[in-house]
């Protein structure tokens, strides 16, 4: 009968469905679900050291925007010509401007000195040259803050975050320099280097 | 003919005319409901919590786009993660998926993959079943470092963006009730 070969034909067609479904245990889907972690971004801070002279307030970074490093010429006290036996002053202030999330102290020291120009100087062997870690820019011209300070000519100074510390300088010409060198200049150059702590 | 075999004759006749007549015979029959109950279907889901950045003093950071990095630094961010499962056959992994966008930092700066644990299995490796007894709280762990040995001024206003990471929570294939 047409009727029992249609419903012979269905049945047909489902056993293949199921069939289907049971061998094949295909791709179908399953739960998931996925969440995102909005940590944000780390981001690392900057390396900034401002240097202020005594005199004029001028400041600088030590590292200028180009990557190079800043070269600061400090106005000394007295100004003027320096005589045999005498002393002149100058001074610089290191502040620790770093935006560092965290504890960022900094130690500060200055290099050998350079005479010049040109790394020498007929003056050199007559200069002496003597360094002092200070609090405060006013300090500088005291002749007391060096009576204790080596001859080295180095210091060192340590600068918590956002604090600031002072570098002294003494330049005294010797009394026994001869007179065929008057009028002679001189050219000091102070490395200062800065280190994380 | 006696009046008795008469009078059982009339009833035995009128019997077989009612049988002749082909109408509602009754049947037996007898009716009762399933009480099949209801079908439930399970859960599974994954929900992440606030995650906190920490420095190594253990100091929190209330805000990491605030806080900049120096060489030596390390910091964690912590997130918790409540994960859901539910079902007689549901069986899930949980993984973390995605990395940090390229790292600014370059060499100088690490950043450690990140770590799922819970109280029930320790950590939480990527091929680790899961099942409806490990609902809870999952903490995700992820660190970075500066590190220390970083010279001169380099990966100064560096960055790498975290924001890539994510978690996901995924429905194993459940073995099938017919071959129980």
């Amino acid at each position: 009968m047409q009727s029992t070969r249609t419903i012979k034909a269905t049945g047909l067609v489902l056993l293949a469905v199921v069939l289907g479904l049971l061998t094949v245990q295909g791709s179908y889907a399953l739960w998931n679900t996925a969440a995102a972690s909005s940590a944000g971004s780390v981001q690392a801070a900057d390396f900034r050291v401002s240097l202020t002279d005594t005199k004029t307030s001028q400041i600088t970074d030590m590292t200028l925007a180009d990557g190079t490093a800043a070269n600061l010429s400090l106005s000394t006290t007295p100004t003027g010509v320096l005589t045999p036996g005498q002393s002149t002053y100058a001074g610089v202030q290191l502040g620790n401007v770093t935006n560092a999330g965290g504890d960022f102290t900094i130690r500060a020291g200055t290099g050998t000195p350079a005479i010049g120009p040109g790394g020498t100087s007929p003056l050199a062997p007559y200069l002496g040259i003597k360094v002092v870690a200070a609090t405060a820019l006013s300090q500088c011209s005291q002749p007391s803050l060096y009576e204790q300070a080596p001859a080295s000519g180095t210091a060192t100074l340590d600068i918590a975050k956002a604090k600031s510390g002072v570098f002294c300088f003494q330049l005294t010409l010797a009394a026994t320099m001869p007179a065929s060198l008057s009028g002679q200049t001189a050219k000091v150059a102070i490395p200062i280097i800065v280190n994380q702590l | 003919m006696n009046k008795m075999a008469k009078g059982a004759i009339a009833a035995g006749v009128g019997v077989i005319l009612l049988a002749g007549g082909g109408g509602t015979l009754a049947t037996w029959n007898q009716a009762n409901n399933a009480s099949m109950g209801s079908v439930v279907s399970g859960d599974l889901n994954l929900v992440a919590g606030a995650g906190v950045w920490k420095n190594a003093a253990n100091t929190t950071i209330p805000n990491i786009a605030d806080y900049k990095v120096v060489p030596g630094d390390t910091l964690t961010y912590t997130q918790p993660l409540t994960v859901t499962l539910t079902g007689n056959l549901m069986t899930a992994k949980l993984a973390v998926t995605g990395a940090s966008a390229a790292n600014g930092f370059g060499d100088q700066g690490v950043v450690s993959a990140t770590t799922l644990t819970n109280a029930r299995n320790g950590q939480v490796l990527p091929d680790a079943v899961l099942v409806p007894a490990d609902s809870g709280q999952v903490t995700a762990t992820t660190t970075f470092t500066f590190k220390s040995t970083t010279t001169g001024r380099d990966a100064v206003n560096s960055s790498v963006n975290l924001g890539g990471i994510g978690y996901k929570l995924e429905q194993q294939a459940p073995v099938s009730s017919n071959t129980k």
